[in-house]
């Protein structure tokens, strides 16, 4: 069986569950991946989601905006149900993020469930998503502290709230959480890769953070002069402007030649601010906008030569992303792209490959 | 003696990694995230003790004896 998606614009929970329900009727899922516009309410769609499909792993968070197999929509709930074929075994649990030990313990009690220990978890064989509040600033922590103790690919996105950043929420098996992480161990019963991709070319222009407050996500300095003026002498700008420019200008953490981008979002004095920590002395690069639609359908396009058939995919795809393709009216040439194979996916406040990031859609694919 | 950092960063790599290209690209990135830039240090790079010492403290996070 493949996999299915099904999404309802209807304003109620139960009636917009019952239109997913329905699309799915054909499915005996053993997991359901469900992302929901904050107009639910949290404990009513979590709830409704869990007793329409009661036999499978529920999990879902709330958005900034929705994607389905073909679309970009707003206000919706979208949902993937994927049965045994495609999941060989699946386990979720709640990471607090207000307790430090919370990622290690929910990791080790997840890799017990498949008789594993966490670092001896095959990179072949297992995947790990988290869904994470995204008004937390926890992102980083937990990704770290995960990545410390497990060697698989963990991949995801942080919940949204149509911009409004007043409250997000995740969800585990009929219940809705806030300043939480839902992660999920996945045993796929297919072949499985990640598609990263953040539409930004480098410049080679080199900003090197001086003064940091790591916590609060914040640059004084780089290059050891006041972070706004270095940064508009960076793009030729006078200082003023710097603002008009963070959403296409954001900086890059280059690893190999893969920039972990880091999105700039307010200045205070001659501060930045981002959503992103960024670590003192650590090499930034100023990056350069690409077309979005353009480079995500090269990145498809060269993820199918490599794999063939994709089964079905989840888009973990920037919120500012999602801004720069409206003001573009390039929505639906975006959704477009995610035509020919299942998909759901939503507009996030962060994504989550490695580590945290920013103006990035990673994408999770089954083939 | 100078290059104690690197010889410790490919040490802690090596180790992590267990010969998987992919996994080594993986810790490489993972450091980066944690503030250690593996390319900024050669085998003639000072042995600057915070960063050795900051070395030792991360291998101890990602369970790895050095």
């Amino acid at each position: 069986m493949t996999i299915q998606v099904a999404y309802s614009e209807k304003p109620q929970p139960q009636s917009a569950v019952s239109e997913i329900s329905s699309q799915l009727s054909s499915s005996k899922p053993v997991a359901v991946f469900f992302f929901a516009s904050p107009i639910f309410s949290p404990d009513e769609i979590s709830s409704a989601m869990k007793n329409a499909f009661p036999e499978a792993t529920v999990v879902g968070c709330s958005t900034a905006g929705e994607i389905v197999t073909g679309k970009m929509l707003k206000n919706s709930i979208v949902a993937m149900a994927l049965e045994s074929d495609e999941i060989e075994g699946i386990a979720s649990d709640v990471i607090d993020l207000s307790d430090r030990k919370s990622p290690a313990k929910v990791a080790i009690d997840l890799a017990a469930k498949f008789g594993e220990k966490p670092m001896d978890l095959d990179v072949e064989k297992y995947i790990g998503m988290i869904l994470i509040d995204g008004l937390s600033l926890g992102e980083e922590k937990v990704m770290e502290r995960l990545g410390d103790i497990l060697n698989i690919t963990i991949i995801g996105g942080s919940a949204g709230d149509n911009l409004e950043f007043q409250k997000t929420w995740v969800y585990l098996e009929g219940k809705a959480y806030t300043n939480a992480a839902i992660l999920t161990l996945i045993k796929p019963g297919c072949k499985f890769d990640i598609i990263k991709t953040q539409s930004f070319n480098r410049t080679e222009k080199i900003l090197v953070p001086t003064s940091v407050d790591q916590e609060a996500r914040g640059v004084h300095e780089f290059n050891g002069k006041p972070a706004t003026e270095e940064y508009a002498a960076a793009l030729g700008l006078p200082e003023d402007e710097i603002s008009t420019r963070f959403m296409v200008n954001p900086v890059g953490l280059i690893s190999g030649d893969e920039p972990f981008v880091r999105a700039p979002y307010r200045v205070e004095g001659k501060s930045i601010f981002f959503h992103c920590q960024v670590q003192k002395d650590i090499e930034l690069e100023l990056l350069t906008p690409i077309d979005i639609v353009e480079d995500t359908r090269r990145a498809i396009l060269a993820m199918e030569e490599k794999v063939g058939a994709i089964k079905g995919l989840i888009n973990f795809n920037c919120s500012e992303r999602t801004c720069l393709l409206t003001q573009a009216q390039k929505c639906d040439e975006y959704g477009a792209l995610f035509s020919d194979f299942p998909t759901v996916g939503f507009s996030t406040y962060g994504e989550e490959l490695i580590g945290h990031m920013n103006n990035t859609a990673t994408m999770l694919l089954f083939y | 003696m100078p290059g104690k950092i690197i010889e410790l960063i490919d040490k802690l790599i090596e180790v992590r990694s267990n010969g998987n290209p992919s996994l080594e690209s993986t810790t490489r990135t993972k450091l980066l995230l944690k503030g250690i830039d593996a390319r900024k240090y050669t085998s003639s790079s000072e042995d600057d003790p915070v960063i050795i010492e900051k070395i030792y403290q991360i291998s101890e996070e990602m369970c790895v004896k050095l």
